[in-house]
């Protein structure tokens, strides 16, 4: 499961497009994986590792 | 590289100065071009994610890294033409944009299509910058948003590509 997968459980009424202004994940091909870049949703708090580790 | 104003009168010999009109370069700077090959990059939906560029076609100054951070470092300060273009495929996808990232950070965005796709698509990123020559980076990413399938950059020299090369001397 993606780090989009994960968020799009916790925040299901997040829309595609909120990911390209609001939030941005990104990943730098340095093998690190993806990470949240940018979160500056008007009104949901960026998720926590804990909430992240917790979808399944 | 700038070479100071000379009067008109005089011969000129090499490159004529900015403050003559001319690009102040004495010698060709540095130009680049790489490609993907090999197999295609598989990214994470709705990513914004560095393009792994690791053929270089040509690298007059060695500026290029395409094996660790796929990144141009160019060694002469001044104005570059920057240009980049992502072949990108998944089974169904809604949106699709191409960025150019300086020292990190998202610089310019080029291809931004938000309607349903579904056949190969390409986005392209242009634009003219400055580099100090020393420790500014330029690379090049690209994002897509699918509805199903799991997307991927094309590898194919002729549409997932990466150029450039100095203009304008600082």
């Amino acid at each position: 499961m993606t780090l989009y997968d994960k968020i799009m459980a916790i925040y299901p009424e997040l829309k595609p497009q909120d990911f390209l202004t609001v939030i941005r994940l990104q990943n730098d091909s340095d093998g690190k994986g993806d990470y949240i870049a940018k979160w500056e949703h008007p009104t949901l708090p960026r998720p926590t590792q804990e909430q992240l580790d917790g979808v399944q | 590289m700038a070479v100071s104003l000379i009067p008109l009168t005089a011969a000129v010999s090499g490159a004529l100065p900015l403050t003559n009109g001319g690009t102040g370069l004495t010698a060709g700077g540095p130009a680049f071009g790489v490609t993907r090959t090999g197999s295609n990059q598989s990214i994470s939906n709705a990513t914004a994610t560095k393009v792994q560029l690791n053929t270089e076609e040509f690298d007059t100054a060695n500026c290029f890294d395409s094996t660790t951070n796929y990144r141009f470092t160019p060694n002469v300060a001044g104005y570059y033409q920057l240009n980049g273009a992502v072949a990108l495929n998944a089974t169904t996808m809604t949106i699709i944009v191409g960025f150019i990232y300086k020292n990190g950070s998202q610089f310019k965005r080029g291809t931004d299509i938000r309607t349903t796709l579904n056949v190969d698509s390409l986005v392209t990123v242009s634009a003219l910058v400055y580099a100090n020559g020393t420790t500014d980076y330029f690379e090049l990413y690209a994002y897509i948003n699918a509805s199903s399938g799991s997307p991927i950059f094309v590898a194919d020299s002729t549409s997932t590509y990466f150029n450039g090369s100095l203009v304008r001397a600082a």
